[in-house]
């Protein structure tokens, strides 16, 4: 019998219309029997009623242009692109501003970096030493140990025509990976050196050149696979000559 | 929303303005949430809502702003205070009230709360059920059905030309 004694909720929600059909005619038949709680609830019934009559129509407007479902989507569009917009100039910016940054590093960065810089450094170090990887007097030699370490090397031109004689051999690394120092010397002692390795990343197609580093005179090409550079004292005349040989040959 | 004709765009434009006006009381205030709320839902295109759930999501859009613009408010009236310029409290604006004196259904509703007014007319004249009116409101169902009863026993006793004192409208 309490199952059949609605709950205040569930005489509100008979009043909206909330409760389930079998709930709903028992919730009725209660209110039949409770004459008291009946007139109560239709007070309610009667409240929302009025309230639904009286707000009918209340807050209408003729027609506001900016609440047009049509334009307003236009607007937000509109907005919505100019957001876009702003966001992708600032990208732009940004973007601009850091590839701009980066390349003036680079620039900067390697502004110091002469091309093979590293051949003429190789030079300074290793033509006057004694210690060399091999001791090779005879072309042949130094042919044979440069194709064990560059498999594709063209042939080595024989300077004796020059009055050079080959020296020796040392084998380098840089961050190319291998590089060699080819040491000739001729009848003076007077030495030059050929240089050569991989490209770097820098110089990969680095420009045929000559430059002055101090007392030596750097002459570099490119060539197949190869860096070379031909280092040898600024006075010495003979140095363009071996250039063009070495540079037919290898 | 894309799929509403324009009639029933024009409707439910005019029953988030009536939520709206019922709310803030204050035509110009209300013209404003009707729209911040429109733009809002429009922007958010990811949560695209079926026809019969358009209508709560909009009152709660619409409910949400309107609790921020309150807070901002009391916000600017504690600073305002502070200054020593105290300000009335809930000025009704001139539209509404002449609306309610014109009928005198309105004007025992008029003096609810405005938690009361807002919940009672959710759920008695947009008919939305206690869950969407709890939703929109983001209060428990259980204190929809506490407040429903106390905002209809207020408007009874309104109606019945009982007036209850001004700290009624305080009620929660």
């Amino acid at each position: 019998m309490t199952r059949l004694i609605p709950t205040e909720h569930e005489l509100h929600a008979y009043v909206d219309e909330r409760l389930e059909p079998a709930r709903r005619a028992e919730v009725q038949a209660w209110l039949a029997a409770n004459p008291q709680e009946a007139v109560r609830i239709e007070a309610w019934r009667a409240d929302a009623r009025r309230l639904r009559a009286a707000l009918a129509g209340f807050g209408e407007r003729p027609s506001d242009p900016h609440l047009d479902l049509a334009p307003l989507r236009r607007r937000l569009r509109q907005r919505r692109q100019r957001r876009l917009a702003a966001a992708a100039v600032l990208m732009l910016a940004l973007g601009l501003g850091g590839i701009g940054g980066w390349q003036a590093r680079q620039v900067t960065l390697f502004a110091g970096m002469l091309p093979m810089a590293d051949a003429v450094q190789a030079h300074r170090l290793f033509a006057e030493a004694s210690t060399l990887d091999i001791e090779a007097r005879d072309p042949a030699r130094l042919q044979a140990w440069l194709g064990t370490h560059f498999n594709r090397v063209g042939r080595l031109p024989d300077l004796a025509g020059y009055g050079f004689q080959p020296v020796g051999a040392r084998l380098l690394s840089n961050e190319a990976g291998p590089a060699a120092l080819l040491v000739f010397e001729d009848r003076q002692g007077q030495r030059i050196s050929l240089f050569l390795r991989s490209p770097g990343e820098h110089f990969e197609r680095m420009p045929t050149g000559q430059r002055t580093d101090g007392q030596l005179e750097a002459r570099y090409w490119s060539h197949g696979d190869y860096n070379f550079a031909l280092v040898s004292a600024v006075d010495d005349t003979r140095g363009e000559q071996l250039r063009q040989a070495l540079g037919v040959s290898l | 929303m894309h799929d509403l004709d324009d009639q029933q765009w024009r409707e439910l434009l005019q029953r988030l303005r009536r939520f709206a006006l019922w709310l803030t009381r204050e035509p110009g205030t209300a013209d404003d949430l009707v729209q911040a709320t429109v733009e809002r839902a429009l922007s958010r295109r990811g949560q695209q809502r079926d026809a019969d759930s358009l209508r709560p999501w909009l009152f709660t859009i619409l409910y949400r702003l309107f609790l921020d613009g309150k807070r901002r408010e009391r916000l600017h009236a504690r600073w305002l205070a502070w200054f020593g310029r105290g300000q009335a409290e809930e000025p009704a604006g001139g539209e509404i009230e002449s609306i309610v004196l014109a009928q005198a259904d309105l004007q025992a509703f008029a003096r609810l709360s405005p938690e009361q007014r807002a919940l009672l007319l959710l759920v008695s004249v947009e008919g939305l059920s206690y869950k969407e009116a709890a939703e929109t409101l983001g209060i428990p169902i259980g204190t929809v059905m506490s407040r429903l009863s106390r905002a209809r026993a207020a408007l009874r006793e309104l109606t019945e030309g009982n007036p209850a004192p001004p700290a009624l409208r305080r009620l929660k």
